[in-house]
């Protein structure tokens, strides 16, 4: 129910806001706050409510959506079917608290504030949905769901190149959406539902009868071609398109008897497909090109939602999606999963390095930090795994930080080139030490967030049966790369004689360049002290992984 | 069996740790005036701790332990763990740490920052404490990295300065090549050995041979952190924080933190690992001392002595002595730290850090010339001084291990390592010369203007140089072997070269006595270029790393614009082409259909309007004729 609440508290909001009448332009954002502040106590108690020693997931809630016999097609059944685990109770609660970060960065927004907090809202409860759904057409319709907000909120509030930049985004996650899409009817087909397939063939009376020992004899009847076609449910179910004894024989995913399509084995087509559709959100290069686009043009907020929580779905979708219906395609491309993670950090590193503008070499961070996800994911070892999740809290926690701090000079001076700004240290002390505690934190000094992640996504990959060492060797040039970019960037704006440069009044008397704000404060502090606290105590995020992600390494054990 | 935590020894050593990190908060509130005492009673209360730590310390290592991260049962602990020689470099770190504070009550006075830059010292001592007391490799690592943020933070204590701030982050990013190989070198650790833990890795590490890759791994730490060849260049840099500073994080304390390291993981120090060590503390040594040489900043010859004088603890530690290492470590730390606080005083009263605007300085500054000499006649290595003792441990050792591995190639080693200390006592003299003796012969500042700064500057460097005696560590002035030190670590082997005393002896005084004398050649000359440049080392970098990187990240940020947007937006226009034809083929071909079709309907409408002329009996003509149509085909 919690979930529910969840997913619907926000779509409910977002219609609200469209509802009323435009006049009442400052409802809107206290609407917007009140709705992600429930949000956040919601994902609370969900962190409350859990049972960490439990692996499977909790908070279910499972109703019948759509149900249709079509004859020898088997029966298509899609269920509202929502629940967490492990891997996903981290990005909610992640996902709940950079919502309302971004309401309160969107505060001083006075353009069509009606269309911008109704998406805005739209956009949060189809965020929640992407975590928490465990029907896969469920998931997919969130997921195309949030990409429609998310177009029209850089479109239209964007900076200057925001059509272009707009369009991009768009038109490179419908492609990754595309070949989703194509992977998941392709699943459905293959798939069964063991329990509703059971009760279609007669086997128990109904599902709340079903139990384990049901469920193998049912798959063992598919398994052995003794069930017709007719009675064969077929399912979204993440559940069961997770479990190979599910797929039915003489379909093209069916692990068993590798089928061939095209001339290449069908199952490692799909996973590339699948792999190809959440690595562009990633991002992973070479697919990132719409990222520092879509960060440069994107207002502030939405760079902070972007950067925070969106990113986090590509790697949610590797861990829950790609890796755990494809667990053959994962292993057997191990090493090319993880060399792409190795050349996202570097690449994304050096490209940082190479940057003018503040807010673009932040989204290169982004995707050099997002390469250690892939790294932790593809080495397929419990440090490498809880280190990928930690990672992208811990990046949601610091990326939207660093965001922050780049909207507070540009709402001041509308220009975020590095080489417009020196000396801030002296001009703008509160501003300086925030921005040394984010840039810090995101540099992997111990202590803070980035650290833990980057410490066992690496010694994740160095363990791993699957990885040569030579990879963290490499990958550890990021570490270095990222101290290059971060504190070049702080020596040339923050060190120096201060400097007003461009955006010297003539007057003389209004300073542009004023220290934070209060409503800037609120933000920074405590994403500042989220890193700290979370650098210090990792076991906050690590009691909740730990269990899930043991289990879900079963299928990759090394016998 | 647990240990109880509420014993004193783990109360104290708790409470010593979190100590400077409370500080840092309470200094970050403080107002100016407070700040300082506030530091300087912080540090004084860790030492006393310490001291009562020292005389409690139980026969077994003080251990405490907590669970930081479990990875699905893994768990990787935070240990703290005290030990004899932790305690050691406790007292060592709160000793030199209160007298650089008090200095620095007086050195910045007039300094605006002064809260945060006591604040700063705080993190630096809790850091480094953190280190000290670290009971596993990952713990060590963190504050590792922490000490790198303080030092970075006092590096750059004068931000405004661009070569203050460009220092910083030079010492940052140095000090980061390193630590990428000191976390190599613990995953290695944690893949060979399945545990970070110091009292666990010692026992197996003594049992097994451990691969030569991961010790270097390790020594990679110490290559950035004590600024060993080739990552030595940030050292010098790194006087450009306040010289408090460098008398504390960059000569007695920080920079030795690799040291420490080594002793820490010698016993996963593999015969080659070492010998590697070896070499490149006996490359490091020499390449500082010749660095020293011809420098004209009073602060730059101390601080490649620095480097020269690590270099020389790192053959120590290559050559298997680790006490005599350690205990080099910590006459250095004295002497060394004597000398920048007393470069402070005579910067404080010349306002110039060159010594070519120096000279003639004894008379004005009595004090301080007498500090500075018995400072740096220990650092050069004479006798009676605690530094002759510390580095005739190593020598001795190094002459014993190269006598072990008996070749000829091992020999030299330990004879070059002799010839650089000939090297020490050469720089410091020609320095002690341009500073105290000789004409003053600076044009801006008056000779009497100069002064000897108050007590608060001038206690600690007496104490610095009383400490450099060598009654405190040895009764016997020729040797340190029956000192306290070597009781509390004892030495693998005793070697005893009878000759090693007086040709060392006879060597700094050739050195000495060829330093005073020198004659300053002309600054174009190549070597004196070589030495003030040290040996182009940062000329190497900038062409081999920072360009090509700069290059090839300038280049990969056009790929991404040429190349893979050129493809994207490709990808867009060719649809866009596309759309175009097929709208284009609409027109032409299926609108041309549609037309077509719409054209021959109109045209048979015209046909059959003709037909329809209104005629009744045509209609029946034809009416007919259709039925006669129809009746054929049907029958």
């Amino acid at each position: 129910m919690i979930l529910s609440l969840l997913i619907f508290i926000p779509l409910i909001g977002s219609l609200v806001v469209a509802l009323l009448p435009e006049r009442q332009t400052g409802l809107f954002r206290w609407i917007a706050l009140a709705v992600t502040l429930v949000e956040v106590v919601l994902a609370g108690m969900a962190w409350a409510g859990f049972d960490k020693a439990e692996a499977g997931y909790q908070f279910l809630q499972q109703v019948d959506w759509i149900t249709l016999p079509l004859g020898n097609l088997g029966v298509v059944s899609i269920d509202y079917l929502v629940g967490v685990d492990g891997i996903s109770l981290p990005l909610v609660v992640l996902s709940a608290v950079v919502m309302l970060i971004g309401v309160v960065s969107s505060w001083p927004m006075t353009h069509r504030q009606k269309a911008y907090y109704s998406l805005y809202l739209l956009l949060t409860g189809t965020i929640m949905g992407c975590f928490v759904a465990l029907d896969f057409f469920l998931f997919f319709l969130f997921f195309e769901f949030m990409l429609l907000p998310m177009y029209f909120l850089i479109g239209l509030w964007g900076g200057p190149r925001r059509e272009y930049a707009s369009i991009k985004f768009f038109l490179y996650t419908l492609l990754g959406s595309l070949l989703i899409l194509l992977v998941m009817i392709a699943l459905y087909l293959s798939v069964m539902d063991p329990v509703s397939t059971a009760v279609v063939a007669g086997l128990v009376s109904d599902s709340s009868a079903v139990t384990d020992d049901v469920i193998r004899s049912i798959q063992s009847f598919l398994q052995n071609g003794q069930l017709n076609t007719s009675q064969v449910v077929h399912t979204f179910d993440m559940r069961y398109l997770a479990d190979g004894r599910n797929y039915l024989p003489n379909t093209f995913l069916n692990p068993a008897t590798e089928p061939i399509v095209l001339g290449l084995p069908a199952r490692m087509l799909a996973f590339w497909a699948i792999f190809i559709g959440f690595a562009i959100k990633l991002p992973i290069v070479p697919l990132h090109t719409w990222l520092p686009d879509a960060h440069v043009e994107a207002p502030t907020p939405v760079s902070v939602i972007l950067a925070g929580v969106l990113l986090k779905i590509g790697g949610y979708g590797f861990i829950r999606i790609a890796w755990d219906f494809f667990p053959d395609g994962a292993a057997q491309y191990a090493q090319v999963l993880a060399g792409l993670g190795v050349l996202s950090i570097v690449y994304g590193g050096l490209s940082a390095l190479a940057q003018a503008d503040l807010k673009k070499m932040i989204a290169y961070s982004s995707v050099s930090h997002m390469g250690f996800v892939l790294l932790g994911v593809a080495s397929l070892t419990a440090e490498g795994i809880n280190g990928a999740i930690y990672q992208m809290v811990s990046h949601g926690i610091l990326s939207a930080m660093l965001f922050l701090i780049v909207g507070v000079v540009y709402d001041r001076t509308h220009d975020r080139r590095i080489e417009s700004y020196r000396g801030l240290l002296q001009l703008m002390p509160q501003y300086a030490t925030l921005t040394a505690i984010a840039f810090f934190g995101s540099l992997g000094l111990p202590g803070f967030s980035g650290f833990v992640g980057e410490l066992f996504t690496l010694m994740g990959s160095f363990q791993s049966e699957w990885l040569p060492g030579w990879f963290t060797a490499v990958a550890t040039l990021g570490i270095l790369l990222a101290a290059a970019y971060f504190l070049w960037t702080f020596q040339r704006m923050f060190f120096g004689a201060p400097w007003l440069g461009p955006f010297e009044t003539k007057s003389g008397i209004e300073p542009v360049i004023a220290d934070l704000t209060l409503r800037e404060k609120l933000m920074l502090i405590p994403l500042g002290a989220m890193a700290l606290v979370l650098g210090l105590f990792p076991n906050l995020v690590f009691n909740l992984t730990n269990a899930t992600v043991t289990q879900w390494l079963v299928k990759f054990a090394v016998e | 069996m647990p240990a109880n935590p509420f014993q004193l020894p783990h109360l104290l050593t708790a409470i010593i740790l979190l100590l400077p990190f409370a500080g840092f908060l309470v200094l970050t509130m403080a107002s100016r005036r407070v700040a300082q005492l506030i530091a300087v009673l912080l540090t004084g209360t860790g030492l006393m701790l310490s001291v009562l730590l020292a005389l409690n310390l139980p026969e077994q290592a003080v251990v405490l332990q907590s669970d930081w991260a479990v990875l699905s049962g893994v768990s990787f602990p935070v240990t703290f763990r005290a030990d004899a020689l932790a305690v050691l470099m406790l007292l060592l770190v709160h000793f030199v740490a209160l007298l650089v504070q008090v200095y620095s009550i007086s050195y910045l006075h007039d300094e605006p920052k002064l809260r945060r830059y006591f604040s700063y010292l705080q993190v630096f001592v809790g850091a480094m404490l953190g280190i000290i007391l670290a009971g596993n490799l990952l713990v060590m690592y963190g504050f590792w990295e922490l000490v790198g943020l303080a030092s970075y933070l006092l590096i750059g204590f004068y931000a405004e300065r661009p070569a203050a701030s460009q220092a910083a982050k030079k010492a940052f990013l140095m000090n980061r090549v390193g630590d990428i190989g000191f976390l190599i070198g613990i995953f290695l650790t944690y893949y060979y050995f399945d545990t970070l833990d110091f009292t666990i890795l010692a026992d197996k590490g003594a049992d097994s041979i451990t691969p030569t890759i991961l010790g270097l791994c390790l020594f990679m730490g110490c290559v950035g952190k004590s600024a060993q060849f080739p990552l030595l260049t940030w050292l010098p840099d790194a006087m450009e924080g306040p010289t408090p500073v460098s008398a504390l994080l960059h000569a007695a304390t920080m920079v030795a933190a690799g040291i420490f390291l080594l002793a820490r993981v010698h016993p996963l120090l593999s015969p080659d690992a070492l010998v590697v060590i070896t070499v490149v503390g006996t490359i490091t040594t020499l390449w500082g001392g010749y660095s020293a040489v011809f420098q004209t900043d009073i602060k730059k010859v101390l601080a490649f002595s620095t480097v020269s004088q690590l270099g020389l603890m790192v053959v120590g530690m290559g050559t298997g002595n680790v006490t005599g290492a350690m205990f080099h470590l910590l006459t250095h730390a004295f002497f060394k730290a004597g000398l920048f606080l007393s470069a402070g005083a005579i910067i404080h009263a010349v306002h110039s850090q060159d010594m070519r605007q120096m000279g003639g300085l004894r008379k004005v500054l009595p004090t301080t010339f007498i500090a500075y000499t018995i400072c740096a006649a220990a650092l050069s290595g004479l006798p009676f001084l605690s530094g002759f003792l510390s580095k005739e441990a190593i020598l001795g050792g190094a002459f014993g291990w190269a006598e072990a591995q008996g070749s000829g190639l091992a020999l030299s080693i330990p004879v070059l390592v002799l010839l650089s200390s000939g090297l020490t006592a050469f720089y410091m003299a020609r320095q002690w010369r341009l500073v105290f003796f000789g004409t003053y012969r600076s044009e801006t500042t008056l000779l009497s203007a100069a002064h000897e700064p108050g007590w608060l500057m001038r206690g600690p460097v007496v104490i610095l140089a009383v400490l450099s005696l060598w009654v405190w560590f040895s009764i016997n002035p020729l040797s340190g072997s029956g000192g306290w030190f070597f009781r509390l670590l004892p030495l693998a082997d005793e070697p005893h070269f009878w000759w090693l005393a007086p040709v060392s002896i006879a060597l700094v005084l050739l050195g000495g006595w060829a330093g005073f004398r020198l004659q300053e050649p002309n600054a174009d000359r190549s070597y004196v270029q070589l030495s003030v440049n040290y040996g182009f080392l940062d000329l190497f970098y900038d062409r081999l790393a920072i360009r090509p990187t700069v290059r090839l990240a300038t280049f990969l940020n056009r790929t991404d614009q040429r190349a893979i947007d050129g493809v994207v937006n490709g990808a867009g226009v060719a649809t866009v082409v596309l759309a175009h034809l097929t709208s284009l083929l609409d027109r032409v071909g299926v609108d041309g259909l549609v037309n077509g079709a719409a054209w021959l309907a109109g045209r048979l409408g015209q046909l059959t309007r003709s037909v329809q002329n209104g005629r009744v009996q045509s209609y029946i003509t034809a009416a007919v004729m259709g039925l006669l149509v129809i009746l054929w085909w049907l029958l």
